[in-house]
């Protein structure tokens, strides 16, 4: 018997990238078996442990049946990881909470969407569960995650960088895209990725959740700059955070109408839906 | 000390005969500006160049430094003894070509900070290594600048050697005994005539008109105007336009401030102490234990920042922490510039006469 920490990884709504991320990160740095014992991972594995003190969870909450089951994650483990930015924040499934669930239905799945596909509005597991501790990114970091993995196995309360992505971005000497004319939001974005989609040539989408003191005023401002409109910022704003804009009340920085454009009906799906398709 | 003159065309040769003996750096070009980097053909090295994102600061100072490692100690496992090896990183012999002389401004102010009172043995043993081949400026790299204000428009007397091009050629006044050796052993640089001295002379007169004022008072009233600017209302203004991205202090040539972190292997016994860039502009940088931050608000921290470059390190090691190298100004995405920031205090401070 080892007295190695078990863990497990779980997923919800989500495309299960970060768990990929995890997997690939177990071949550059094995050594992190030797440190845990994986005993429940569905993507790369078949045995399913429940005795585990550590949940890494992926996904966001899309469905009132999913809620049970968080639960139970939640009275078993220990510690409860929220494992990237659709359990972190919601991320991009959370744009669909733009419109009603009904609208949302009928265009993914098509006239008998609401009957064959259970969904409400997209929400990070904290707001189900309590969250000790989160692994932001879409996917994540790798070597994030290795760290935090360190830091709880020490007995440490994991730390995120709260300083925008532009520290990151500096340090690598990229020139900076808003001065080059690209829309990015690293100036409200939690640091943490070194900068990886800048440094590729693309502006920041904000993946990663905002850090504390984000100017989203004078962001606006420099979006506005590069000639986006206010529904195009908007959206921007929204890619990955629409429930963190959507639950800040009157500090939110979005127009009204981007919260509650829900009444509105979605033009019809181009996609075919399962039961339509030939 | 001596004038050496170089034709342009014999710099690749002078480039390629350091590189059998040294790591050689310089501005290059890359796609969108240029920057410090490695140079592997001599054909790379861009020494009419505008300006870069980060000064050649990340040389004698990287933005990670490994200062020691650590591992458990083999002979007495599980008693959390650890054994320490320091660590020197990136002590090689380095030549850097191509330094302007509001950075060659910056290098004098570690060398201050770094060499003088408390030696900072990892940076004292880098900067040994590292000659420093400055070029003149004739013209402004752009708008931003503003080192004509700063004074440091002419070389400090920190360079091995410093190039002016004139002519076709380079001239090449030696500032060390070991950058006149270096100049000798691997180029083909003849002495200079006087004809030469007297055309350096005129260039480098000629050279002042194209440069502009942008402060509204000279460079000797920063420390007074700031501390009578202390409770200005320009702060307030600044603090809420600031993006708090550290921007600014990342890119410039004078800020030196600096993390240390452990950062621990897989197997969680060995690690290596490291030390990083920092910055006055984040949050946590005067938050300490207890939870208590000297500068929570941004616009404390802007007025820092300018307390800093115009009036404390002036105070502390008789340099103005500012070469007007005009990098954070062009970093900024809300126009908080240096020179507009004191012309605002100037102005706001002369509304009441005499106050």
């Amino acid at each position: 018997m080892s007295n190695k920490p078990k863990i497990a990884f779980f997923d919800f709504t989500s495309c299960e990238g970060c768990q990929l991320t995890v997997i690939d990160a177990l071949q550059t740095h094995l050594g992190l078996l030797d440190l845990v014992e994986i005993v429940q991972f569905r993507e790369a594995m078949t045995e399913k442990g429940e005795d585990y003190q550590i949940a890494f969870v992926e996904g966001s909450c899309t469905r009132k049946s999913d809620e049970d089951r968080l639960r139970q994650i939640r009275n078993q483990a220990d510690v409860v990881v929220a494992l990237g930015a659709c359990a972190h924040l919601g991320g991009i499934n959370s744009m669909k909470n733009r419109w009603t669930i009904e609208n949302v239905q009928t265009y993914v799945y098509g006239q008998n969407g609401k009957e064959a596909y259970e969904s409400y509005p997209a929400r990070p597991i904290s707001a189900v569960v309590q969250v000790d501790a989160v692994i932001p990114g879409c996917p994540i970091d790798r070597f994030e995650f290795l760290r935090i993995v360190q830091q709880m196995l020490q007995g440490r309360k994991p730390k995120l960088p709260d300083y925008p992505l532009c520290v990151e971005c500096k340090l690598a000497e990229n020139a900076c895209l808003n001065t080059l004319g690209k829309p990015c939001l690293g100036p409200i974005t939690r640091a943490g990725c070194d900068a990886i989609c800048p440094t590729y040539g693309d502006g920041c989408e904000g993946c990663r959740g905002w850090h504390p003191e984000a100017n989203f005023e004078h962001m606006r401002e420099i979006l506005r700059g590069h000639g986006l409109s206010e529904e195009d910022i908007d959206a921007r704003f929204t890619m990955f955070n629409h429930y963190q804009m959507e639950h800040m009340g009157e500090d939110s920085p979005l127009k009204p109408e981007a919260v509650l454009s829900r009444n509105e009906a979605l033009p019809s799906s181009d996609f075919a839906a399962p039961q339509e398709a030939d | 000390m001596s004038l050496y003159i170089l034709p342009k065309d014999q710099l690749s040769a002078f480039v390629e005969a350091l590189q059998a003996s040294f790591r050689v750096v310089g501005p290059t070009q890359t796609e969108t500006g240029y920057a410090f980097a490695d140079i592997v053909d001599p054909e790379q090295l861009e020494l009419d160049y505008d300006t870069t994102v980060l000064p050649p600061k990340k040389y004698f100072l990287p933005q990670r430094e490994v200062l020691f490692n650590f591992h458990a100690n083999a002979l007495e496992p599980g008693t959390g003894q650890l054994e320490v090896e320091p660590v020197f990183q990136d002590v090689t012999p380095t030549v850097i070509f191509g330094v302007h002389t509001c950075d060659m401004n910056g290098i004098m102010l570690y060398d201050k900070v770094f060499a003088e009172g408390f030696r900072d043995e990892h940076y004292m043993e880098r900067r040994d290594q590292i000659y420093v081949i400055g070029i003149e400026c004739l013209t402004p790299c752009d708008d931003a600048s503003f080192c004509k204000d700063m004074g440091t428009l002419t070389a400090p007397p920190i360079y091995d050697l410093h190039m002016t091009e004139v002519n076709g050629s380079y001239l090449l006044d030696t500032g060390s005994e070991r950058g006149e050796a270096l100049l000798l052993e691997y180029s083909e640089a003849k002495m200079a005539k006087s004809e030469d001295m007297q055309l350096l002379g005129r260039t480098l007169s000629a050279k002042w008109p194209h440069f502009r004022h942008r402060l509204k008072m000279s460079r000797d009233q920063t420390p007074s105007l700031l501390s009578l600017g202390y409770d200005a209302h320009i702060w307030e203004d600044l603090g809420e336009r600031c993006l708090a991205c550290g921007s600014c202090t990342n890119v410039c040539p004078t800020c030196f401030c600096f993390d240390v972190q452990d950062e621990l292997d897989i197997n969680m016994e060995d690690g290596e102490r490291v030390r990083v860039w920092d910055s006055c502009q984040l949050h946590e940088f005067a938050l300490v234990a207890g939870g208590h931050n000297f500068r929570e608000s941004k616009a404390s921290r802007v007025r820092h920042r300018l307390m800093r470059k115009g009036k404390y390190i002036k105070q502390v090691h008789g340099l103005l922490g500012c070469t007007g190298c005009g990098r954070c100004e062009r970093a900024c995405l809300v126009d908080i510039t240096i020179p507009g920031t004191l012309n605002a205090l100037y102005e706001e401070m002369q509304l009441e006469p005499g106050g």
